[in-house]
């Protein structure tokens, strides 16, 4: 039960978190209103959590409630909005999140004790072994014989990216040619809208995590719409982790929009049920994802496309 | 109605050219020219990203590729000690086989190029590079050099000389500078210049590996750090930019388990990020100042455990969007690096290693602008002071506010693209 209700404030705040990313991608100001229900479909999820969240934001003085008005932005990006949402993370039970952001982050080891964690972030035991079992709840981490905990690959370096890349290249296609894909149309209408209102955003203001929060949903989605259980469950996993750990994407304004223009097309694909044609499109869409800067380059020396070996 | 104007933009395989181009490239596009890239084997679907079409020079084969990693790993081995000497001790053991290699990517890319401007059949080329390739003359398009390096890489008796890292006073070191470059590079340039007369090209100076455009030259070189010439360049045909600073996607900055104090950037560029030791060591120093650093390690993330709290490390960051947010910008003098500091007020703390970051370095000192700190004789001490001094610099922030205000009323990518369309406009 006290599981259940971490759990159920978790993703409270984590919707808060996806409010605060959608008023910065409109670019709202301090007073505009926050109608429940444009962030209901903004967020794919119905209005009572919405409520939850905008709760939780209006105990932070990012919001506040007018009786019988609803909630406004008190506070907008040049007062510290970006700062408010990260500091949301600071908030009751996010000691899951902070471990895992510091192993992506390389601040910790990819194995470690009880007793370490309980060092480092000053915490009970009892914290610590609550946030590895919420992380292997997610594959993140298994625990080793002994009392040693170790994390499971991440999406910490280019190269995990590229692997991952090459990884679904190969099952992302299959979950939709597997027979028995049937797709949830309300909710991929829902993900098409909040994919055209990203990119009715102005040049240069979409951003990266904002882009990443709505990728993961939309290759989630696929992968649950798929016939094939397998193909289905490493695809939610995968993307899962992607989720929690991916970091350091910095990708040019065209190329994403260029990759929620994709997104778009398979969503279309899959509603005419054009499975071949939308596996191909996927396809033509991981490939263009996997494009790799050189590692290194200079003047007189050919680029470098893999680390050099120290 | 005209047809728009296709533009070929051919930067060198670095990281600074490629992504000054791409400034320039977007302003094109604005004016509804179309720009096009040719692009060096390795940074295929880098311009794509952008919006660009790109044209690939032919791709090394597997041997071949598999030899460009082992001269990677010779280069590290080789020149990483070079780095510590200074600019005149570099001369004959880092610079000289640099140019010799330069000499063989024109030569090995000849053919390709060639083959590619008769595909593109452009109104005009862009050559952001260090040298010539004979097919960009041959083909009789109208071209146009950029100078991305530093304006020391065009000569003038007030202009110390390229890649020295010297004072323009300093004559006794700048006499003996200019005869030690001209012995370095002589067997390359030799060997050029036989190039270029197979290819139909009158010869180059002593020194000399890329002549000036008879139509426009564009220099990225801003009016705050820009010398006084003794010979003036004319004005129709060399262009001084403020600054080239693509358009790129907004960086958020990451929280951090310690999130307090001002944000700090350092990149080295992708040359410079192999220095992990280096880089390590200063990692080291950062966790002791009340700041938030965010370090481009390119390629050797794997090299780095246990991060400090107040540091996030990157392969990769939009770099004009972090410096925008930064209150300091540690760099290694690369030109485009010190313009983008420039352009958002900045102040920058250099670090050279080689090449144009000696000058760049220099200059920053010279002008108030920023601050030199040699790469071999540093400690934990003098960074902190030299971090913390520059955070302080009350004056220099003013300057610094000043000339980005100067710089963006005036933006350079804008300047360039204006300044090619109506190049290319003038019958010639």
């Amino acid at each position: 039960m006290a599981d259940s209700r971490r759990n159920s404030r978790q993703n409270h705040i984590a919707l808060a978190q996806q409010v605060i990313g959608v008023v910065l991608e409109r670019g709202m100001n301090p007073g505009d209103h926050l109608p429940e229900q444009v962030f209901s479909e903004a967020c794919g999820v119905s209005r009572t959590p919405i409520r939850a969240a905008f709760k939780i934001l209006e105990e932070k003085e990012i919001l506040a409630w007018k009786e019988e008005e609803g909630y406004f932005l008190e506070i907008g990006q040049a007062d510290g909005l970006t700062e408010a949402a990260h500091r949301l993370e600071d908030m009751e039970d996010s000691l899951a999140q902070r471990i895992l952001s510091d192993r992506a982050d390389r601040r910790i080891g990819d194995i470690q004790s009880i007793s370490a964690l309980v060092r480092r972030y000053n915490v009970t035991r009892n914290s610590v072994l609550n946030a590895l079992k919420i992380l292997s709840r997610d594959g993140v981490v298994t625990q080793l014989p002994g009392r040693s905990w170790a994390f499971q690959p991440m999406f910490d370096t280019p190269k995990a990216v590229d692997e991952s890349l090459a990884f679904r290249l190969t099952i992302e296609p299959q979950a939709i040619l597997a027979p028995g894909f049937v797709m949830d149309i309300k909710k991929a209408g829902l993900l098409k809208m909040r994919m055209q209102e990203l990119l009715d955003t102005q040049e240069g203001h979409i951003t990266s995590t904002g882009f990443l929060r709505l990728d993961t949903e939309f290759h989630s989605f696929i992968a649950e719409c798929s016939g094939n259980r397998f193909a289905r469950g490493a695809l939610l996993a995968h993307h899962r982790l992607r989720r929690a750990t991916q970091k350091d994407i910095s990708i040019p304004d065209f190329r994403l929009r260029q990759s929620l223009d994709e997104h778009l097309e398979i969503l279309d694909s899959l509603e005419r049920h054009q499975f071949e044609l939308a596996a191909d499109q996927m396809v033509l869409h991981l490939r263009r994802s996997r494009i790799r800067r050189p590692e290194a380059a200079n003047r007189g020396i050919p680029p470098l496309m893999r680390g050099a070996r120290q | 109605m005209s047809h728009p104007r296709v533009i070929a933009l051919f930067p060198e395989a670095s990281f600074g050219a490629a992504l000054n181009c791409v400034g320039i490239a977007q302003q094109l596009r604005h004016m509804g020219a179309i720009p096009v890239f040719l692009c060096h084997p390795g940074f295929t679907g880098m311009f794509a990203e952008y919006g660009f079409k790109e044209y690939h020079l032919p791709a090394p084969s597997q041997v071949q590729a598999q030899k460009n990693e082992d001269y990677w790993q010779a280069f590290i081995n080789t020149h990483l000690p070079h780095f510590n000497l200074d600019a005149e001790e570099q001369l004959p053991t880092y610079v000289a086989p640099t140019w010799e290699a330069i000499v063989d990517t024109a030569i090995d890319a000849e053919a390709g190029v060639e083959s590619l401007l008769d595909q593109i059949r452009p109104d005009a080329i862009l050559l952001d590079n260090v040298i010539m390739f004979p097919a960009i003359v041959r083909s009789g398009y109208p071209w146009i050099r950029i100078v991305s390096c530093a304006e020391t890489e065009i000569p003038d008796p007030n202009v110390p000389p390229y890649l020295s890292g010297l004072a323009p006073e300093d004559d006794a070191a700048v006499t003996r500078f200019e005869q030690t470059y001209l012995n370095a590079t002589e067997s390359a340039h030799r060997r050029y210049n036989a190039f270029r007369k197979s290819r139909g090209l009158r010869p180059l100076a002593p020194g000399n590996f890329l002549e000036n455009s008879d139509r426009l030259n564009l220099l990225l070189a801003p009016s705050a750090v820009r010398y006084s010439r003794a010979r003036p360049l004319p004005r129709e045909r060399f262009v001084f930019l403020e600054g080239c600073v693509r358009e790129e996607s907004r960086f958020d900055p990451p929280q951090l388990p310690a999130d307090d104090g001002p944000l700090i950037y350092m990149s080295f560029g992708s040359l410079g990020a192999i220095d992990t030791d280096l880089i390590g060591k200063m990692i080291d120093t950062f966790a002791t100042l009340p700041a938030r650093f965010m370090v481009n390690v390119g390629g050797f993330l794997e090299a780095y455990q246990h991060v400090p709290d107040n540091v996030y490390l990157g392969s990769w960051f939009p770099q004009p969007s972090v410096v925008e947010q930064s209150a300091l910008f540690i760099h290694h003098g690369g030109n485009n690096s010190f313009c983008e500091a420039l352009f958002h007020g900045v102040p920058s703390l250099v670090i050279p290693y080689c090449w144009d970051g000696h000058d760049n370095a220099q200059r920053a000192q010279a002008t108030g602008t920023g601050r030199r700190l040699d790469r071999t004789t540093w400690s934990p001490d003098t960074l902190r002071e030299a971090i913390l001094a520059l955070l302080n610099d009350t004056p220099m922030a003013a300057r610094l506010q000043r000339i980005s205000r100067e710089m963006q009323a005036e933006p350079g990518a804008r300047r360039a693209a204006e300044a090619v369309m109506a190049a290319i406009d003038v019958s010639h």
